[in-house]
């Protein structure tokens, strides 16, 4: 058997690490659990070997009690009984089975004797008896209808579902013991609890023990120790991590004991797994990666997750893609295990399958797990995005380039910076202010030495349409005549403690407090801070930036918060940690939604998030390093973050610790002209490396990159049009854009911008001067500098002198560009469209233009323009409007003002790559308008020198 | 490459040098700054520069101005290159631009007499600093030439004292030594010695004492300091905590002397134990001194007939200077015996020997100020050592004219020092001056540098690169820290009006607007 085990926690952990003396980032390893000193992680692990120690022996204790199976609109209802033998009586566990459209199933299983709040919590303690059921309040917007088509048929032994596309799925329900399988094609592709590793740690109360158990342990979690000095109870189990548990300094109080909940899913005949960011690893988790299961730092490889956690899993083989969504906001833990098939043993593994086995482990909450049968990469994340939500469309001048620096210190450095860009002709739309700007680290308030005029830096920054954004953390320093603290301490909207008092740490401030997000009433109070009025110094051209959302918390355990804190409505902090980013997000979102009449979108950027955080907002990786390790590693992060439905994503250009060699710094640059947020940050102790500093030939190198980035911005923002409306990616690893190709599956360091055939390789080696790019097999690509064609169907080389942009464009592709450089993106919006073709081999190419004003949600009143662009048989390009169904541009008096003022805006070039020989020699095309009216000849030029290149002049 | 007059001016880049596009931004994207791309230029590899430096600006009313392609019919009037709003002749978006030549011409005429007013009065105040400084070096001449003079006397002065004071030895020498005094001054020094070392001996022992302490002290405090560092959240990211830790790291990795070890204990031990019990002097045979051999050889002639002694006392006398003079017989000297006429002519000898010390050095100094680089016409020695001040942020920074640099916290706390002066140096700068005049301006401007400031943890010493450009009143315009511990002061000064970076011919004043 070969095998191998990844195991990923996600925990969102915060990693902040200052006074570095070293140029290595390290975390104190002290700081952070193991699997070892997690109890449920630990319990659960044991569990499961003892399983599989058992083999063939092992009977999950977990049983549906046939006569309480329902099959009704959608749902199978049942109750499953977990047997804990020795005449105990079983428990009660609620299932709910939903099938939904268009062929995603929701698992659901609860305990019904918390459901009912039948249960005593220690130490007096105030939290909630149930399981945390409101993960699901904040994650699912949209999608849930009942699949119509959706049949069961009951027997005593099981219930077979079917439902789907044509009723071509299924989901055969064993009854005893418990498993689901999932059947599309008739083939198994996912199985529940086949191993039976399935675990749900039900509410006891803790027995002051006199006796030693003497019973052979029989329970589902009950496993068998040595007694040695092990705690043991009644049933000879290991209780030692049942109730307190102590870390570091910080004992956890436990009130309500074990109560994890655990899962084996099984992907038969699948050997590739993508997803579950944020960690600092390879896109596809692989056999290859070896065992590493307690290395604690943000170094490469490592398969901790770090600032937050979107727990979509998929599974990949040629031509098929299946996914599991396991919503669940506690700390979780996922084993990874590769197996080959072994059937055959005399084939010593030539053509056996390798399946791919995964147990999920949370330390509470609901066992709550969407089933996606694909089957391909972008219905799974169609189908999530659906549920989850899909990115916000963003304002578009925050898709262009964010010059960031902890810290530019005053109003002056703000505008010294501004008119260096401008007079060095680099573009760029926003500049960012770290925490320093504020009056001793209080939000909502300014340096007076600093930024006496924080207005006039932000008058000047609109002269050309640039934007400033500002950051707001949500601890609260605890200072007096700090009206906000004094609003949070006497209306009481904070965090707070096990004993129910309000929670005090250690942040930036020294002291603060949190405010809970998950209270309507601190939300509330939150959207008054944004206002102008409140909010002094702030004029509309100031964004926010939300950092330390994980919470960080200095003291507390793991750098965040004790887990038997309480938040609104009495949930355990355990219960809710890893959505507490994603709340304090979407709260300064719908603030800087109400800050504005009529609203404008936000922008605001995340450090923490979870699973629907790509509603409201960007996020990038935090806190990395300037090393060539780290900027290759963004790429298979951003990439893993774009298939996990919050493809608004980015890593500090430049690296935010230690100072990049200027040749790291201008491949940085280049790189991060695709990442979807594009942001130059640095930490306070480093020098200065603004784009201008650097010095000729890097600052016109990266001057070049800038640029290009602007040149594809109708480009980016049609992407972020499609992902706002479908949930694709806009950056798109190699398996996403050919399933099928099996040789590149393994890829992540090439990828694609959404739907325009642009294949960019970023250097991320000192000193390369060429790369090697892997292309699909029967492909042409071409250079996007020098059109220069290159064949599929394995790697190519091609040269990537520092000067030089690995960029391919697929055959086949219209891309809309615009060519002249401005200050900022607000600046281009009058500019003409430059369509960039490359015909395939039949003459025929297609792309898309979504444009809008850019700001303001007038797009939903049809204020918007969407063209879809084909060339056809090497004749004739056409234009017409996209009917997609979800936008066909409005006839509304917002779209007719806007068409109107569009009206100048027009495509002045045309240029198509591989365009056919016998039009040398033309010296016009014709354009019609829509409606057929001829508007005449135009110029048009043709160069066989340039492999056949034509460009066409002014429409 | 000819083109119909109808493809000038058209909004669409035809020529590789954009030359067909003088009014519109169509070419703006000709620029080596811009991504290569061969559909881009008209069938031309880019990075060409364009025929025209940008949009021309006919500003009547004021003076004309280019304003960059790239910012031509962008939504934005750039007035300050482009006062008539002509760049936005296409009106995008319903961009409005008028024409406002008229005010900011007239402010611009109203300003730029006042700025040649104000450079009127710079080149005056430049011609006093010259003045000032002339008059400084004058001085410093003729201190040198006084100088000078004052060495001779004094070269002349000490010969003739060196004359005398070996007259004066000879005379001493060859003295008849007198009986020595009862009861023998020798005995009352060995009594003096005794107290003086048992005094000395009782300090010592405390002292040790107090170092022991001490040493525990540190040894104690350094544990501290050390689990601290070990031990502190460097999360919390408090200054203080970040100072503390810092200067400990300093501190540690400085080479510390190694305080007392055993050899010197051991010794310490010996020197301490009194006399009495150390038996290394018996005072008791000091305290009443005999003569010694020496001294009776000194004094035979004592002993012979009165007749020949003088004469022999005369040629012994000879003998011993000689035998003196060429080192083999040791000098007989007992301070304490030695004439006042003597002692006061050494004493005259030896100061007249430091006044001339003092003049070279004084001389040396002087010829090196006088030969030091003070900027053309030497008009910075009429600002050294002045000092000019700034409140910028949470700070007041100081200048001191080729001496130093400083930062002053306005929350308290002492100085940190941001360089001391080293050379004059050159910069070029691209800035665009204010209207109120207090800007560098672009091209080569000198500079003042300042190294060797206070360390910066985790970076480098402080420096300081003073920018200057002429203005009425010396003033630091700005100070910004360019990189870690790196800062930039802009700064205004006559002394540079009319020069050029290298310090001669003249400089015009800056005319841009």
């Amino acid at each position: 058997m070969l095998s191998s085990v990844i195991r990923v926690q996600l925990l969102p952990l915060l990693l902040v690490t200052f006074a570095i003396l070293e140029s290595a980032v390290s975390v104190k390893h002290e700081n952070f659990k193991t699997c070892d000193q997690s109890g449920f992680c630990k319990r659960n692990r044991a569990f499961a070997d003892h399983v599989t120690a058992s083999g063939s022996s092992w009977a999950s204790p977990y049983t549906v009690l046939p006569n309480t199976v329902k099959i009704k609109n959608g749902f199978v209802t049942g109750t499953i009984l977990k047997s804990l033998g020795d005449g105990q009586p079983s428990i009660h566990l609620p299932l709910s089975i939903h099938f939904q459209e268009p062929g995603v199933a929701r698992i659901t299983i609860d305990e019904a004797q918390r459901q009912k709040g039948d249960i005593e919590l220690r130490h007096g303690s105030p939290a909630r008896k149930e399981r945390y059921t409101e993960v699901d309040k904040w994650v699912l917007v949209g999608q849930s209808e009942s699949d119509p088509g959706m049949k069961g048929e009951f027997s005593q032994k099981e219930t077979i579902v079917s439902y789907g596309p044509g009723n071509g799925y299924k989901a055969i329900i064993r009854h005893s013991p418990f498993s689901v399988d999932f059947v599309r094609d008739d083939q198994v592709q996912i199985k529940f609890n086949g191993n039976g590793m399935m675990n749900l740690e039900h509410w006891r109360p803790k027995v002051e023990k006199e006796k030693k158990g003497s019973e052979e342990a029989k329970e589902g979690e009950e496993i068998k120790e040595e007694p040695k000095e092990v705690s043991t109870g009644e049933h000879g189990e290991d209780e030692s991590t049942w109730w307190e548990e102590s870390f570091g300094e910080n004992t956890d109080s436990k009130p309500k004991g074990p109560e994890s909940v655990a899962m084996d899913i099984t992907f038969p005949a699948y050997e590739h797994v993508y997803g579950i960011p944020g960690h600092a690893g390879p896109l596809a988790l692989k056999e290859t990666r070896l065992y590493n299961s307690d290395v604690f730092e943000y170094e490469m490889d490592s398969p901790m997750t770090l600032y937050g956690a979107i727990p979509l899993m998929y599974a990949h083989r040629k031509q098929s893609s299946v996914g599991v969504f396991w919503m669940n906001a506690a700390e979780t833990w996922i084993d990874i295990e590769k197996q080959k098939q072994s059937s055959n043993p005399l084939s010593l593994g030539i053509g056996a399958k390798t399946d791919t086995k995964t147990h999920w482990i949370s330390e509470n909450g609901l066992i709550d797990i969407f089933v996606f049968l694909g089957p391909e990469p972008k219905d799974i994340i169609q189908q999530y995005s659906a549920r989850t939500g899909n990115t916000q469309l963003p304002q578009e001048f925050s898709i262009g380039y964010h010059q960031c620096r902890w810290n530019y210190v005053t109003d002056e450095d703000v505008k010294d910076v501004d008119n260096k860009m401008t007079r060095h002709h680099i573009p760029y739309d926003v500049i960012w202010l770290d925490i320093e700007y504020t009056d001793g680290k209080k939000y909502f308030t300014w340096d007076e030495h600093t930024f006496p005029d924080p207005l006039g830096m932000q008058k000047q920054l609109d002269a050309s349409q640039r934007k400033l954004v500002a950051i707001i953390d949500p601890h609260i320093k605890n200072e007096a005549n700090y009206p906000v603290v004094e609003a949070l301490k006497s209306q009481d909207l904070g965090i707070h403690n096990k004993d129910n008092n309000l929670y005090e740490g250690w942040c930036w401030p020294g002291s603060s407090y949190w405010i809970d997000c998950f209270n309507p009433a601190a939300r509330k109070w939150w959207d008054s801070l944004f206002t102008y009025q409140s909010f002094k110094g702030t004029a509309s051209n100031l964004f926010l930036w939300n950092d330390m959302n994980e919470p960080s918390v200095f003291n507390g355990p793991e750098t965040t918060m004790p887990k038997d804190n309480l938040h609104h409505g009495n949930w355990e902090h355990r219960d809710i940690h890893n959505l507490n980013g994603l709340t304090f997000h979407n709260a300064t979102y719908e603030a800087m939604l109400k800050r504005d009449h009529p609203a404008k979108r936000p922008f605001v950027l995340t450090r923490s998030y979870y699973s629907g955080s790509q509603r409201v907002g960007a996020m990038w990786t935090g806190d990395n390093q300037a090393s060539w390790s780290h900027l290759q590693a963004s790429i298979p992060m951003i990439l893993s973050m774009n298939i996990a439905g919050f493809p608004f994503a980015g890593a500090d250009v430049g690296g935010f610790f230690g100072n990049p060699s200027k040749e790291l710094l201008t491949r940085w640059y280049q790189a991060g002209a695709f990442y979807p947020f594009f942001r130059g940050h640095a930490h306070i102790d480093t020098r200065r490396r603004e784009p201008y500093l650097i010095g000729d030939p890097y600052t016109q190198i990266i001057t070049q990159a800038l640029r290009l980035r602007y040149q594809l911005l109708p480009a980016w923002y049609t992407a972020f049009h499609t992902a706002s409306t479908s949930g694709y990616p806009i950056v798109r690893p190699h398996y996403y854009v050919h399933p099928s190709d099996e040789a590149g599956f393994g890829l992540d360091d090439q990828f694609y911008l959404a739907d325009t055939g642009l294949l960019i390789k970023p250097v991320v080696t000192e000193g390369a001067t060429t790369v090697d790019i892997y292309l699909p097999p029967s492909s042409t690509y071409y250079d996007y500098f020098t059109f220069k064609p290159y064949t599929g169907g394995g790697t190519v080389t091609i040269p990537a002198p520092l000067d030089t942009i690995p960029l391919l464009m697929q055959a086949g592709h219209i891309i809309p560009r615009k060519d002249r450089p401005r200050r900022s993106s607000g600046l281009m919006r009058w500019d003409p469209y430059t369509l960039l073709i490359t015909l395939d081999e039949h003459g025929n190419a297609e792309g898309e233009l979504y444009i809008d004003d850019g700001e303001s949600f007038d797009y939903r009143d049809g204020a918007f323009i969407h063209r879809r662009f084909t060339f056809s048989a090497g004749r004739e390009l056409r234009s017409s409007n996209f009917a997609s169904g979800i936008d066909v541009q409005g006839s509304g008096k917002k779209a007719k003002e806007y068409a109107k003022r569009m009206s100048g805006v027009g495509v002045e070039k045309v240029i198509i790559v591989n365009a056919p020989r016998t039009w040398e020699g033309r010296g016009t095309v014709v354009v019609q308008e829509e409606g057929g009216r001829r508007r005449g000849g135009q110029r048009c030029s043709f160069s066989a020198g340039r492999r056949g290149e034509a460009r066409i002049g002014r429409w | 490459m000819q083109l119909a007059p109808s493809q000038v001016n058209d909004d669409f880049c035809d020529c590789p040098d954009g030359s067909d596009e003088p009014g519109t931004a169509a070419c703006a994207h000709l620029s080596p700054l811009s991504p290569p791309s061969l559909g881009n230029a008209p069938f031309e590899d880019s990075n060409t520069t364009l025929a025209l430096p940008g949009f021309y600006c006919k500003n009547k009313g004021h003076i004309p101005g280019y304003v960059p392609f790239l910012s031509v019919n962008d939504g934005v009037c750039d007035y300050d290159a482009c006062c008539d709003g002509s760049d936005e002749w296409a009106k995008v978006g319903g961009t409005k631009c008028e024409d406002r030549c008229k005010e900011i011409g007239k402010e611009w005429r109203k300003q730029d007499e006042q700025r040649k007013k104000s450079l009127t009065a710079a080149s005056r105040r430049r011609k006093e600093l010259v003045a000032e400084a002339e008059k400084l070096s004058k001085q410093v001449a003729d201190r040198i030439e006084t100088l000078q003079t004052q060495i001779q006397g004094n070269e002349i002065k000490i010969k003739g004292l060196e004359n005398n004071v070996a007259d004066l030895e000879r005379q001493e020498r060859g003295k008849v030594v007198k009986q020595p005094s009862q009861p023998g001054k020798l005995g009352v020094l060995a009594q003096l010695a005794k107290e003086r070392i048992e005094e000395l001996r009782e300090s010592l022992v405390d002292v040790r004492a107090q170092r022991d302490t001490s040493k525990e002290r540190l040894l104690e405090l350094e544990g501290i300091l050390s689990t601290f560092k070990e031990e502190y959240n460097p999360n919390f990211n408090d200054e203080g905590v970040k100072r503390a830790v810092r200067g400990w790291e300093d501190y540690a990795a400085r080479d510390k002397p190694q305080i007392g070890n055993e050899a010197q204990d051991r010794d310490l031990d010996e020197i301490a134990k009194t006399d009495a019990d150390s038996g290394v002097i018996n005072w008791a045979e000091w305290e009443n001194d005999e003569e010694g051999d020496v001294d009776v050889l000194y004094k035979f002639e004592e002993y012979l007939p009165e007749s020949i002694r003088g004469w022999i006392d005369q040629k012994l006398r000879d003998l011993r200077l000689v035998l003196i003079d060429n080192g083999v017989l040791a000098t007989h000297r007992e301070s304490d015996s030695e004439s006042k006429e003597l002692t006061d002519a050494r004493n005259e000898l030896k100061s007249a020997q430091d006044s001339l010390e003092g003049n070279k050095k004084q001389l040396d100094e002087h010829k090196e100020d006088l030969a030091k680089d003070f900027g053309a016409d030497s008009v910075f020695r009429a600002l050294k050592g002045q000092c000019i001040e700034k409140d910028s942020g949470e700070y007041t920074y100081e200048l001191c004219w080729l001496t130093q640099t400083k930062q002053k916290s306005k929350k308290g706390g002492g100085h940190t020092t941001m360089g001391n002066f080293v050379s004059f140096e050159t910069v070029t700068v691209d800035d665009v001056v204010p209207a109120d005049g207090k800007g560098l301006g672009s091209g080569a401007r000198i500079a003042l540098k300042y190294e060797n400031g206070q360390h910066c943890w985790n970076g480098p010493n402080r420096s300081t690169m003073v920018v200057l450009a002429c203005a009425e009143t010396d003033e630091l315009w700005k100070i910004v820290e360019e990189e870690k511990c790196v800062y930039r002061m802009e700064v205004g000064t006559a002394a540079v009006c009319g020069i050029d970076s290298q310090g001669n011919g003249a400089q015009q004043p800056r005319d841009e607007l």
